[in-house]
């Protein structure tokens, strides 16, 4: 990077965040995303021992309902084979929540308690023990800790004039967030339709060179922050490799 | 080997001469109890 | 037969708000656009989930 970038944030959640980002190429941006998506690991359980189980659902019905439940991963803790044990046990008439879930370790906890795994009749029991290991969204889509991870080059609007008089006024459409006059708006603020905005005028739409408004969101199991922060560490550290591989 | 007759759903236990059929109802379906190992699941 | 955990498309939690959906809007008699907008679900992807759920446990439990 031979020019210094800055981020500017839109809006900032723990689980949702926009931000722009100046000064770094498509391809970097796209990288960042990538990385975002399929490369920073998240813990989600891989293999259940089922106990009893005399729910309607199958065994392996179960098994990947729990596995999609997010799980809390703290950053650092955990290696690539560790495994967290957790347990579950719901006797009928009752429904299972993923906050039933005992899990052996404080910090790994489901992210979301209230998602129904299976409802239970007078009766029926669900128990069982899970193993959640750490892996990255490429391995299985369930160790995606970005959820609708993507970006947009920032646009800049521009008023140039009056409109013709006797124009047809059609709707002029853009999308996410947009520069106007130095400021950043959302376009939702005007139905992202710029003729609302600025009635009775010409606007120019341009892309601004270098600059990308990031939209991330994350399931639960880290928040936004670290997601990127890891997604920047793993994209450097696979880079230091590659120059440590390139150099004799 | 457990099995439940699907009529009278008593636990039913089958020797080599009775056939299949329950000894207390004379039903011929009977249904047979899940195992209770544990059973290991990979999530895919 | 329960609600799906994620949304098919984008993998976004959504069987976290379902019981709530369900009790406003079928069993209250809340508008559902208005209920998913307040509950946060904003794609469409992740809200013909909770449209278009129907729990099915009811159903099949009486043939065990």
């Amino acid at each position: 990077m031979d020019e210094d970038y800055e981020v500017e944030f839109v809006e900032r959640g723990d689980r949702k965040a926009l931000f722009l980002v100046r000064g770094v190429t498509p391809a970097f941006a796209n990288g960042i995303r990538r990385t975002m998506i399929a490369d920073v690991p998240t813990l989600a359980i891989d293999e259940v021992r089922v106990i009893e189980n005399s729910s309607v659902m199958f065994d392996e019905q179960i098994a990947l309902r729990l596995g999609l439940v997010p799980l809390t991963t703290p950053p650092a803790e955990f290696d690539e084979d560790d495994v967290v044990t957790l347990s579950i046990d719901v006797a009928g008439p009752a429904t299972a929540y993923s906050g039933d879930l005992v899990s052996a370790d404080d910090m790994v906890q489901p992210a979301d308690q209230n998602v129904p795994i299976i409802e239970l009749k007078d009766g029926q029991r669900l128990e069982l023990e899970a193993d959640a290991v750490l892996e990255t969204g490429k391995a299985h889509a369930k160790h995606q800790g970005g959820v609708s991870v993507g970006y947009r080059h920032l646009q800049r609007v521009e008023v140039v004039g009056d409109a013709d008089e006797f124009e047809e006024s059609e709707p002029n459409i853009v999308r996410g967030v947009v520069e106007i006059d130095g400021e950043l708006v959302d376009t939702a603020e005007f139905d992202n339709d710029l003729t609302q905005k600025f009635p009775g005028k010409e606007v120019a739409v341009h892309d601004v060179e270098k600059a990308f408004v990031f939209h991330v969101e994350t399931d639960g199991s880290m928040t936004v922050e670290e997601l990127v922060n890891r997604a920047t560490d793993s994209i450097e550290s696979r880079a230091l490799e590659l120059e440590d591989a390139v150099s004799l | 080997m457990s099995y439940k007759c699907s009529r009278c759903k008593r636990d039913v236990t089958l020797d080599e001469y009775g056939g299949v059929r329950c000894p207390y109802c004379g039903h011929r379906v009977l249904l047979k109890e899940r195992s209770t190992d544990i059973k290991e699941v990979d999530v895919r | 037969m329960m609600v799906p955990v994620r949304c098919f498309t984008c993998g976004n939690v959504v069987g976290e708000h379902w019981e709530e959906f369900k009790a406003r809007t079928r069993e209250g008699d809340e508008d559902p656009e208005e209920v998913l907008d307040e509950l946060g679900v904003d794609r469409y992807c992740c809200r013909r989930m909770l449209v278009s759920h129907k729990d099915l446990v009811d159903i099949v439990s009486p043939y065990q």
